[in-house]
């Protein structure tokens, strides 16, 4: 496989599996809360590397993991307390997580190499860099295949425990009287995301990673009235994104996730504009059959 | 380090007082944001801070010809460009099913991957003066002028004595949306300049702390200050004072220590006072409300236990 096709497959196949978990967290009001969790997994790579030495180990993406879950039961914690208003609780622990890894890597870790580009956007072509082969042939990126699982476990979880994540996405209180544990969902949900996030990390970096995981779903909300409906959007847009945010970053030579982010907000503000016009023109409609109606009573 | 020593060094002082203004900008006017529940939009704006200053760096190198590190030029682009955000994400979310935090995620990345496009273009290209830009992203406490001082001075009291002269009607605004637009101020306008004032706290600090974590400047002291507080007067006081503080003992720490850098040091300060605020204020602390709470459940005991 040529490096352009393998790392065009990487960018699509990482905004598949951040945008599909994505989608709920679009629904459950959670988008900033990816932000968040983006952020804190710093400290989370920086410990687990001084713990592992190695940069490939799985422990690295749990040890992250739970960090980016620490910041999501922290928030909901600082909530609960009643003393922090609006979104503040989250804006005010991932800063200090991310304060925590920014001086761990700059005064014990100076000489690894931990770019500033490549912590807020991430480096795709890096990512995409170390081919697998299977008996001397190339067949794409080594990343290609760890994003695959994740897509994966991503299609597993939310197969399994689609009916539940729906309840409690759009009805908590009548979830809880039917018995189903709100509290564990939403922790294992988060979970899921969080391990999207820190696999993605390296491909899409900090801040970027929110592009891919809200940025389709959101476009997709706009145009759809049912789940599955929002569900295959989604995956339609985050495919497209991924393909033109490639070829734009290829032709103006810049950060593929980048340029992934910056088409998927363009086609967000075309798709806004485009739902209003229908929108307006289904209203001038029925105005105008309503109308019609009292004319011929 | 001794104090004297501190202060007789002129970087040190920049950033002593350069931060010290940062933080006490930011946190007076994050007082505003907060009561508001809109902290995030912070992020936002430190966010599309960077294309608005790159995008100010290239028309004044191309377009004028001139210094493209003019820093008053860099603001006023910062300045733009974070406002347009903001009032992007307000508007999705005001005219569309979309949410405030999808909003805000939105805006956000589209600004940023912008910014880092235009990063890319100046770095590839050749532009007098493209030395520095970097600082933008972690930011870089040690590089403040005397020039950046004072014009961070400026338009931080700038954006302060807006804020006195419009007190009443953003303080209405602020509580009570409703009421305000009953006895016929503009809300929009209000929101408006609101928004511009915090877009311009923030916009001074982000070369110096970083777009990361200038979310936390914004956040930190209104939440700390909260905690001590009842009236709104007394909040912004109470924020501006700890912003400040906080800046400067961070500063000083990340100085004596050496190697350890200034903006996240500021926001570790920043939090352990928030993090105090919580437990030990005298009126609503998680200490004194389980202290309460045992009293009351103590005093009914009792009272079972008496009466017949």
């Amino acid at each position: 496989m040529s490096f352009v096709v393998g790392t065009a497959l990487l960018a699509a196949v990482t905004a598949v599996a951040c945008s599909l978990p994505g989608v709920f967290v679009v629904l459950r009001k959670g988008s900033m809360l990816v932000d968040a969790i983006a952020h804190a997994v710093l400290p989370g790579i920086v410990v687990g590397y001084a713990l592992t030495q190695n940069f490939d180990s799985p422990v690295l993406i749990i040890g992250s993991a739970l960090a980016g879950l620490v910041v999501v039961l922290g928030t909901e914690w600082l909530g609960r307390t009643g003393l922090i208003t609006g979104d503040a609780p989250q804006g005010l622990i991932f800063p200090a997580l991310f304060s925590i890894g920014v001086i761990l890597v700059s005064t014990n870790f100076a000489n690894i190499h931990l770019d500033t580009h490549m912590v807020l956007a991430g480096d795709l072509n890096l990512a995409a860099y170390r081919q697998l082969e299977i008996g001397g042939i190339s067949v794409g990126p080594q990343y290609l295949y760890v994003m695959i699982i994740v897509l994966l476990v991503n299609i597993v979880f939310l197969t399994l425990t689609y009916q539940k994540l729906k309840i409690t996405t759009f009805d908590p209180e009548f979830a809880s009287t039917l018995g189903i544990a709100t509290k564990w969902v939403n922790t294992a949900f988060m979970f899921i995301v969080s391990v999207t996030v820190t696999t993605a990390f390296n491909a899409a970096g900090a801040v970027l990673i929110i592009a891919l995981m809200v940025a389709p779903p959101a476009t997709a909300y706009l145009l759809s009235n049912t789940l599955p409906m929002m569900l295959t959007l989604t995956v339609v847009v985050a495919v497209i994104g991924a393909f033109a945010g490639f070829g734009i970053a290829y032709f103006l030579n810049a950060a593929t996730s980048a340029a992934m982010a910056v088409f998927y907000g363009l086609l967000f503000i075309v798709t806004v504009g485009v739902e209003r016009l229908l929108r307006r023109r289904s209203q001038t409609r029925s105005n105008a059959l309503m109308s019609l109606d009292r004319e011929l009573s | 380090m001794s104090l004297l020593e501190f202060f007789a060094n002129h970087t040190y002082r920049m950033v002593f007082f350069g931060t010290m203004t940062i933080g006490l900008v930011s946190g007076a006017l994050g007082s505003f944001a907060y009561l508001r529940k809109q902290s995030l939009v912070s992020d936002v704006v430190s966010h599309a801070a960077l294309p608005g200053t790159l995008l100010a760096f290239l028309v004044a190198v191309t377009v004028f010809g001139v210094d493209g590190r003019n820093t008053v030029g860099l603001i006023i682009g910062a300045v733009i460009v974070g406002t347009i955000a903001v009032l992007f994400a307000n508007g999705v979310a005001n005219t569309t099913k979309i949410r405030i935090d999808s909003a805000m995620a939105v805006s956000l990345t589209l600004f940023f991957g912008a910014g880092m496009i235009l990063m890319r273009v100046i770095a590839n290209g050749e532009y007098p003066g493209k030395g520095g830009i970097q600082d933008y992203l972690f930011g870089n406490a040690s590089v403040i002028t005397t020039a950046d001082l004072y014009t961070s001075v400026v338009t931080g009291g700038l954006a302060i004595v807006v804020m006195l002269v419009f007190w009443k009607e953003f303080a209405l605004r602020t509580f009570d949306p409703g009421h305000a637009s009953v006895l016929g101020f503009n809300g929009r306008t209000i929101d408006v300049l609101m928004f511009t004032t915090i877009v311009i706290a923030i916009v001074i600090g982000v070369k110096s702390v970083g777009l990361v974590l200038m979310v936390a400047f914004v956040v930190t002291p209104p939440a700390a200050a909260r905690q001590w507080t009842t009236t709104l007067g007394s909040m912004v006081t109470l924020a501006g004072i700890f912003g400040a503080v906080g800046s400067g003992v961070g500063a000083y720490l990340s100085i004596a220590w050496g190697n350890v850098p200034t903006g996240p040091l500021i926001v570790l300060t920043l939090f352990a006072l928030f993090v105090l605020s919580l437990l030990l204020s005298p009126r609503r602390s998680i200490v004194m409300t389980s202290l309460t709470r045992l009293r009351a459940r103590k005093q009914l005991q009792h009272q079972l236990e008496t009466t017949p």
